[in-house]
């Protein structure tokens, strides 16, 4: 392809800006490759980036001048020295920063980074377990922050809390999902300090009512998620009925101690609520529910997964709240083909419908969906299992703009039903993961026409074998995740297919004793994104297939090698050359030797993030491994 | 409602009181100096016996004969002094007044005293209601002072006491727990009493008739009392004097207590006095307010207290306040912390300075060149691991404080040598392994492409 210069003379810079503005990211890297004027544009453009290796940070930073988004959570050896380093390449107009997993990332590094970027406002730790109340006081600098995300800090206690909400008054969203050590304390002050706060996530927390009582007093507060608070209860809800005047969305999931007078009671209060999740904490909806569930008009979101639901209140429910979106009733016994049908009548904009488990659907049902709510995009139904290829059929007919199907464990499934799901030409995600009733046949189908498809979950699908995957090769070219794991009949030359799909980062071969390094060496040569491999029982595999990964698959973050018959040398070239290998586990290695771990750990350690070892190992590597390990901000887990 | 005159001249009666039972406590050397300052041969003989009186006094019927006629005996006496004076008819020279006055306050003190030693027959045997109200058992200074008065002016043995000494006990012992706290009493509803200086820092109220031994419950003393015969035994001499036994026709005037110390809100002639509920709460603010802090806390030698009961809840507590703000108070609670941080704008709590010693001594181990020699001594730290000393946006509160150590750099890494492992590990990626499999494999060299994804997600 050569464009002939005149043409692209005629385009001004502010038009080529516009084009650029309607690609997608693959073509991005096409268009930036085509000439200097157009990689020009492409610097100009280009707003957000994530970096996959450290290296090339200062670079990346300084070709494209305005970014405001960068990400840096799997670039691996990223530590205060480097970010000290980047402190002295001059300041960044970052906005939005994501340094979720930079577990080597401490307090002097994130106080350079907040003082550097002046107009942060978004920052993401999550699953930084080192981050505590020092790295919290050193975020706290960053004064403008609006969105803090804290997910999984395991070590942040209600001072670190205090420091962040003293020093961050204008916070609007907060997400202090598992932070264990926060407690009523922390989330009052919290309460008291930000009072522009609009989302707040506290799920997990050892939180009481008492918290829920200043949460209400939050004027502005429009989500609201507690997964899982184990101490909350009735009469903590009912702070809320009068509380949160501009709440839209609450999620309840799995708090032990919240009934139904406690949903009731937030119903009660907020008439326009839009998104209601009170999953496996309401054990029926009874009348007085269905009275004040009519009530919200706007409700789009309603999760009652594990609730007894009677086809009679399904239906009542659906005839109030026409304007559901998105309905979750897995798990609910006394879902029937009846309560379905009427709801699939009432509903006509459903998008979502979780219906696993539910034992008792039928196809008649999912024909009834498929016929009414042409605009569904999601379908859960695993462990349908009276689902056969009638209901499918339906939906390869109607629902054209089927996103996500999962029929996991739905062994009414065969070729024929795969036929007619093939027909979703939009399909995004499928999952059919334990249907042992599909062959290669059925397979094809899914591969010649979901050329859309970015994952395909085929677990433990004895019934394919390498003609099937050789097809879903061919034809998923965008394909992102493939799980082909325990698929026994799987060998060399179907694995050596799986080299066509450019875009794979996530593939678990997991169980595939056929497969030899020749298999996987074909993988590593041409999946050149690949990012996470699992390889567990994968006895066959020899040293060839591990030498070529740890040539080839330069951007593997995260490997499984479980029972992999690797030998020391092979793991200590797997383990130097992936230059940005961060989660390994390395359990039950018959061939590698104490010395060979223990090389091998070395040659990786400076960006290793999480290590799943043979417990003894403990005792027989040294202790300044293990130091540098911990120092450098990786947790390892003994099995 | 007494007027100031009357206050005054009760406080002159509790002072001397006071004094006298400081005295009996201490020892007789006090007495001695009283007695030489008398210097009269007789008012010494009455020392002497005074001081039988209270240590071997049993409390029999004939002991008490003898103290009454002792006190007779005293009356008599002050009734020839008086007559003296009003012989000279108020031309006395001065060193003859001094001395007359001395005798005279001498001998009326004998006779509070002696007449307080059969106070507690007084409530054994209620016939006998002639005898003088009592030092001993609590200083009662508006009685004591009529007494005083009487006997002067009266010159007669014509002592109509009032009963009231076990309403006073049974008041005090009420609200001795009583907490000090502002109460709205109109003012002249309520009695105001003020204890001279003396009389508050007095160590005890209470004191035995017999050994001088001192108390500050009755209940002690009354326990106490039981050693010194089976009298004080029975259960009318051990109870707890009560209400029931108080003449409930007549009105209880509420009483409240003014601090001798002038200007203070809780003196009485303050323009917003505050009155204080008990005599516990008159000695507890004076203290306090108006002492000397002289019981130092031994575990953190600052803090200082002049209420020993203070020094001891400290001393509890002294060194477990870990909640730090970073305006310098620490707080032993998490919740006091908070609720200090939530009242105060531009407060926010102190990360605790504690985890900066194992993190430095990690550092400095691994930032030596032979870091495997001393691996061994190093603990892991995985909160802290590096440089967990940067305390943000206080440096000045933290710099007085601590000294830093030097910051772990990740850099000092590169120059660990690990036993002999042939290269730097903790190169990029150039390493000698990649040499080898390309010279191995004889595959060309591929760079591993991009550094960056094209992720335009936001």
């Amino acid at each position: 392809m050569s464009p002939s210069p005149s043409i692209l003379s005629v385009l001004s810079e502010d038009l080529l800006v516009r084009v650029y503005g309607f690609l997608d990211p693959p073509c991005r890297k096409t268009w930036r490759l085509a000439s200097k004027e157009f990689h020009r544009v492409d610097s100009l453009s280009r707003t957000s980036i994530r970096i996959l290796r450290v290296e090339f940070l200062p670079v990346l930073l300084s070709k494209y001048p305005n970014l405001s988004s960068l990400d840096l959570s799997v670039c691996p050896k990223l530590d205060d020295d480097v970010v000290l380093r980047l402190a002295s390449n001059g300041a960044v107009s970052i906005q939005s920063l994501n340094l979720s997993r930079a577990t080597a990332l401490r307090a002097r590094g994130l106080e350079t980074l907040a003082r550097l970027c002046h107009g942060l406002e978004r920052v993401d730790v999550s699953h930084c377990w080192g981050f505590g109340d020092r790295e919290a006081a050193a975020l706290s600098v960053a004064a403008g922050l609006r969105e803090v995300r804290m997910d999984k800090c395991l070590s942040l206690s209600d001072v670190g809390l205090a420091r962040i909400v003293l020093g961050c008054s204008n916070l609007n969203k907060i997400s202090l999902k598992w932070c264990m050590e926060i407690s009523d304390l922390g989330i009052d002050l919290l309460c008291k300090k930000c009072k522009d706060l609009r989302s707040l996530d506290v799920s997990y927390l050892k939180i009481t009512s008492d918290s829920i009582r200043s949460i209400a007093l939050l004027p502005k507060l429009e989500i609201l998620e507690m997964v899982n608070c184990p101490l909350i209860d009735d009469d903590g809800l009912e702070y809320l009925e009068n509380g949160c005047p501009s709440l839209q969305e609450i999620d309840v999931t799995r708090c032990e101690r919240v009934s139904l007078s406690g949903v009731v009671s937030i119903v009660r209060g907020h008439p326009d609520l839009q998104h209601l999740k009170a999953s496996h904490c309401v054990s029926e909806v009874s009348r007085s529910f269905l009275h004040n569930i009519k009530a919200l008009k706007h409700l789009k979101t309603l999760w009652i997964d594990g609730a007894r639901v009677s086809d009679s209140s399904l239906l009542t429910l659906s005839s109030s709240c026409r304007s559901l979106t998105d309905i979750g009733v897995s798990k609910c016994e006394g879902v029937t083909d009846i309560g379905m049908t009427g709801l699939a009548r009432n509903c006509l904009n459903l998008k979502t419908l979780n219906l696993a488990c539910c034992g008792f659907v039928t196809d008649a049902a999912i024909s009834a969906v498929a016929r009414s709510c042409r605009n569904l995009e999601t379908l859960k139904l695993e462990s349908c299992h009276m689902i056969t290829e009638k209901g499918l059929q339906s939906l390869g007919c109607y629902s054209k703009l089927l996103q996500e199907l999962d029929l996991t464990d739905c062994y009414g499934v065969n070729d024929r039903g795969l036929e007619y799901i093939s027909k979703c030409s939009n399909l995004l995600s499928l999952k059919l993961g334990l249907c042992t009733n599909i062959s290669d046949k059925g397979i094809f189908h899914i591969g010649s026409k979901c050329s859309k498809l970015l994952e395909l979950d085929l677990y433990r699908c004895g019934g394919f074998g390498d003609d099937g995957l050789a097809a879903i090769s061919r034809g998923c070219k965008s394909l992102n995740r493939l799980i082909i794991s325990y698929c026994g009949e799987l060998t060399d030359a179907g694995v050596e297919q799986i080299r066509q799909l450019e875009h794979l980062s996530h593939l678990e071969l997991r169980g595939l004793k056929n497969i030899t390094g020749a298999g996987l060496a074909a993988v590593a040569c041409g999946c050149k994104k690949l990012d996470y491999l699992d390889l567990k029982k994968c006895e066959n595999i020899d040293d060839s297939g591990f030498w070529a990964l740890a040539y080839f698959a330069r951007n593997l973050r995260q490997i499984n090698l479980c029972y992999c018959s690797v030998s020391d040398t092979a793991l200590c070239m797997l383990m130097s050359n992936l230059s940005r290998v961060q989660d390994i586990d390395l359990v039950n290695l018959n061939r590698v030797t104490v010395e060979g771990s223990e090389f091998a750990l070395r040659a990786c350690c400076n960006r290793l993030k999480k290590l799943k070892l043979f417990a003894p190992l403990r005792f027989l590597l040294s202790s300044e491994l293990l130091e540098m390990l911990h120092a450098r901000g990786c947790r390892i887990r003994w099995d | 409602m007494e007027t100031e005159d009357d206050l005054c001249q009760n406080n002159w009666g509790s002072a001397s009181i006071l004094d006298y039972e400081m005295a009996m406590e201490e020892g007789e050397s006090d007495l001695q100096v009283f007695k030489a300052s008398s210097g009269q041969d007789n008012n010494g003989q009455a020392n002497v016996d005074v001081l039988q009186g209270v240590k071997a006094q049993a409390w029999d019927p004939r002991t008490m004969l003898s103290n009454l006629s002792f006190m007779e005996h005293k009356i008599h006496e002050l009734q020839g002094l008086v007559h003296l004076i009003i012989g000279r008819n108020g031309q006395l020279q001065d060193e003859q007044q001094q001395l007359i006055t001395t005798d005279l306050t001498s001998i009326i003190i004998q006779l509070i005293s002696t007449a307080g030693s059969l106070l507690p027959s007084v409530k054994h045997h209620h016939n006998m209601s002639t005898t003088a109200p009592g030092s001993a058992l609590f200083p009662y200074p508006r009685e004591a002072n009529n007494l005083a008065s009487q006997t002067l002016n009266t010159n007669c043995g014509d002592l109509d006491l009032p009963k009231p000494i076990v309403l006073e006990e049974v008041h005090e012992m009420k609200n001795e727990d009583d907490a000090e706290e502002g109460e709205n009493l109109p003012p002249g509803s309520y009695e105001i009493k003020q204890l001279e200086k003396e009389e508050i820092l007095a160590p005890h109220t209470n004191f035995c008739t017999i050994c001088g031994k001192g108390f500050k419950r009755d209940a002690n003393l009354r326990m106490h009392m039981r050693g010194h015969g089976d009298e004080y035994k029975t259960p009318a001499a051990l109870a707890k004097p009560n209400k029931e036994s108080l003449p409930g026709s007549e009105p209880m005037l509420i009483k409240r207590y003014s601090c001798p110390f002038p200007g203070c809100k809780r003196n009485k002639d303050h323009k917003k006095f505050q009155p204080l509920k008990t005599i516990l709460c008159v000695k507890n603010h004076y203290k306090r307010t108006h002492c000397d802090k002289s019981f130092t806390c031994s575990r953190c030698h600052t803090k200082k207290f002049s209420v020993i009961a203070d020094l001891k809840t400290h001393e509890k507590h002294c060194g477990k306040n870990k909640w730090l703000c970073s305006c310098g108070t620490t707080f032993s609670r998490k919740d006091k912390l908070f609720g200090h941080i939530a009242l105060f704008q531009g407060h926010t709590p102190a990360i605790p300075l504690e985890e900066t010693k194992p993190s430095a001594g990690a550092s400095s181990s691994q930032s030596g060149s032979s870091g495997c020699n001393n691996a061994g001594m190093v603990s892991f730290n995985l909160g802290s691991a590096t440089n967990a000393n940067q305390e943000t946006s206080q440096p000045g509160f933290m710099d007085g404080k601590i000294n830093f150590e030097e910051p772990f750099s990740p850099l000092s890494f590169d120059t660990c040598n690990f036993g002999g492992f042939p290269r730097s590990i903790f190169d990029d990626s150039e390493s000698s392994f990649q040499m080898l499999i390309s010279s191995a494999c004889g595959c060309s060299h591929i760079n591993g492409g991009d550094g960056s994804d094209s992720n335009t997600s936001v």
